[in-house]
Formats: structure tokens, sequence, C-alpha cells
């Protein structure tokens, strides 16, 4: 099948486009760079995939360009493009969030219509959610996000129900819960601290560490992700993607003491505007309908990242 | 190792969405109504407005020179 994918060179989206050609199908990769960070990490993600004849990369902006030439003869859409990053989404930078979520997404979905696409997985996330009084976070829980990123995410996601609904195109919308492992955004915490560890600087730790996540390992959101595209009697609608597990910052911090083998004393900031006390996915819906069921524990994964972060470093492609 | 065929034909100027042109040393793309040149570097054609070459400049460049 011919498939297309948004945001391709990024961490998420790098990862499904492997898993996609390993299955033998067509990508068109779409990513325009964006510079929130820097472009060696994205090149690097797509060292496998570039090889691959059966991916095509073009750089360009889902904002700008005709998407209707690109997605001409495509079965599947996997939009992952987005501005990503809860922190940076305040004051001035909102421009880009609903540039690149909301119009963007948008875009894609027209375009999607207009070509007859059979499927459109849009990779949501649990930052829709905010702060909820109920515990775990279930699909028909009332959205409130707490962040400006989240309410464009949150956007999106009703523009794929409007998609739907008014002109039949089937979207799955993902909610995924905090992605970590090898190729993780070098804004995210556990890449944030690991690397500082490794290079011997005092990593910071936001809030009082009390803070709960339902952290998810990147193969199990592939292969959510991958199921979403693929399976033909896949409900559309929207899921919750998790980890299985929710655990704190603190303990996480433990964690990885035992993985580095070396003790970590982080210095602790203020909690950031916009950031989330805790959050924890009911995935049973998921688990019904895409066969979902996360696999890796966060001891196994967080050594994957680690192992991944160390080779970079070596590498010295990054600035180590 | 050149840029694949498929790509070719799905491609549109970004600008005004007419046809594209590849140019004979397969480095760029080029729409002869907006006179741009987007490159193709490493075989990833950059469609993007703001990082095509105008071709008027480069005329008038050579012009002058
Ligand atoms: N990483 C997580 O924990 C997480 C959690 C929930 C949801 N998500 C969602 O998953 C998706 C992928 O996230 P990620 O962590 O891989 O982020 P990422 O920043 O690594 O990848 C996003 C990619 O999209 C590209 N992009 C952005 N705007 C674009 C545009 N207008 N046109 C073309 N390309 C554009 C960027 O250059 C980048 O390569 C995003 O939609 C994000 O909102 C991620
Ligand atoms: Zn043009």
């Amino acid at each position: 099948m011919k498939t297309a994918i948004t945001g391709t060179a990024g961490f998420i989206g790098s990862h499904l486009a492997e898993k996609v050609l390993s299955e033998g199908h067509e990508v068109i990769g779409i990513d325009c760079f964006t510079d929130y960070y820097p472009k060696d990490y994205k090149l690097n993600n797509l060292t496998n995939v570039l090889k691959n004849k059966n991916f095509s990369l073009l750089q360009t902006d889902i904002v700008n360009c005709d998407l209707t030439s690109v997605f001409k003869k495509v079965d599947i859409i996997w939009h992952l493009a987005a501005q990503a990053g809860v922190r940076a989404s305040w004051g001035d930078q909102f421009r880009l969030y609903s540039d690149y979520n909301i119009l963007g997404t948008q875009r894609v979905l027209e375009a999607a219509r207009v070509c007859g696409v059979s499927r459109l997985v849009y990779a949501s996330s649990s930052s829709v959610y905010g702060d909820v009084n109920e515990f775990p976070m279930r699909e028909t829980t009332y959205p409130k996000p707490v962040s400006p990123y989240g309410v464009s995410k949150l956007a999106g996601e009703h523009l794929c129900m409007l998609y739907a609904t008014n002109y039949n195109l089937p979207t799955i919308s993902l909610r995924y819960f905090t992605v970590y492992g090898p190729r993780q955004r070098p804004d995210m915490a556990f890449h944030k601290f690991i690397r500082a560890v490794l290079r011997s600087e005092t990593p910071v730790l936001f809030g009082n560490g009390d803070q709960t996540r339902d952290f998810t390992y990147i193969d199990d959101i592939v292969d959510a992700t991958w199921k979403a595209g693929i399976l033909a009697d896949a409900v559309p609608g929207i899921y919750n993607i998790g980890g299985g597990s929710r655990i704190s910052m603190n303990d996480v911090i433990d964690l990885m003491q035992d993985i580095m083998d070396q003790p970590i004393h982080p210095v602790r900031s203020d909690r950031q505007k916009g950031d989330v006390r805790h959050t924890a996915a009911d995935i049973s819906a998921a688990a019904a309908t895409l066969g979902y069921a996360p696999k890796t524990v966060l001891k196994d994964g967080l050594s994957q990242e680690v192992e991944w972060l160390k080779s970079i470093a070596n590498g010295g492609i990054y600035g180590y | 190792m050149a840029i694949k065929k498929d790509l070719l034909d799905i491609l549109v100027c970004p600008k005004c969405k007419g046809v594209l042109e590849l140019t004979d040393s397969a480095d760029g793309l080029i729409c002869h109504a907006c006179m741009l040149n987007y490159p193709i570097i490493d075989e990833i054609p950059v469609m993007l407005a703001d990082e095509a070459v105008s071709l008027k400049k480069d005329a008038d460049k050579s012009d002058s020179e």
C-alpha cells in the first residue's frame, strides 16, 4: 500500500516509518524540519529509512504545500507533524501551535478527504485531559487542557471527528501518554536528565517530583499507531495509548540511578505552568479495538534510552 | 541515487501549484511561472518557497557581472 507520514523526521514519526517500511509498504514522508530542536537529530533519525527504496522524503510544510498532489494515490495517512512541547506553548510562540497543530491538521484532513484516503491516524496527546479528578483517564472524561499546546491538540482531534462524521473519512485519534525511548526529543524530561548525567551536569527537576506520569515506550506507541492505520476493523474514534503503569518522577530518578550506576542529585525548580499533576491512561478501549497491550516495562525502556544517548554522545554529533 | 520518479510525479510548485521541471544536473526543480528553483539536497526535494532560489535574481546578477 501507499502511505504517508507527516512529521516523519521526528522522534515518533521516524520509528513509525521504519515499522511501515518493514511491513513492505511505501512511505511518503513529509517534514519541514522545524527548528524546535536541531535538524541534525532529525537527519540522524532518518538514517535507516533514507536507504530504503520504498521511502521518499519531502521537505515541505503542511501549512503551505499542495497536499492534494501528494496524497493522490495514498491509502493511509499517519498525521504526526505538530509543534510539540507544553511549556513553550505560552505567549507569542502560540502562533506556531495554532498554525501547525490546528490549521495544519485541517489542511491534512481536507486533502485526505479530497483524495479519498481510506484511513487517517492522528497523533493526539494526554495533554488534552488537563488536571482531572478521576484516575485512570478515560476517553469519556471531559477534556479540560491546562496548556495552550493541549488546546491545540484537542482542536485537532475535534477536526478529525468532524471529517469523520461529515465526510465519512475514517479518522482515529490516539492520545499518547508521555513517550520515551531512543530518539526521544531533546526537550523531554528523560532525555534532559540522562544527558545531564552523562555530561556530569546537574539535572533540573520541575516541581517536587511527586508528579506522576504514565510513561509509554516508543515500540508500544509504534505498535498501536501501526495497528490504528492498518487494521480493517479498527473503529474510528479516540483511544488512549498509555504504558500501563504510573510512576512518580522521584521514582524514575531512583530507577535512573540504578541503571546508570551513579547517584543523581537534581536541583529542584518551580513547577511549570501548563504541566499537569498526574496522568494515567485507561487503555481498555485500545485493547479491545486495536488489540493494544504495552510490552515494555520502564526499567527496560529507560535502559534503551540511556544506551542510545551514550551512543550518540560517543559519536560526538550533538556537541558532547 | 537519483530522485525517485514517483516523487517527481506528485510534486508541484508550492506557490502556484504549477508543474516543475527537473534541472539537467538533477539538483533542483524549476517552476518557470514563478521563476524559482527548488533545490534537491541529498535527494530530498526542499519544497519551501522560502528556500527556493530565484532565477530572476540569478539572471540579474549575471547581467551586471
Ligand atoms: N513525544 C510525546 O511524548 C508525545 C505525547 C503526546 C503526543 N505526541 C504527538 O506525537 C507527534 C509526534 O511527536 P514527537 O515527539 O515525535 O515530536 P517531534 O518534534 O520529534 O516530531 C514532529 C515532527 O513534525 C515536524 N513538523 C512540525 N510542524 C510541521 C509542519 N508544519 N510541516 C511539516 N512538518 C512539521 C517537525 O519538524 C518534527 O520533525 C506530535 O503530533 C505530538 O503532538 C507526542
Ligand atoms: Zn510556481
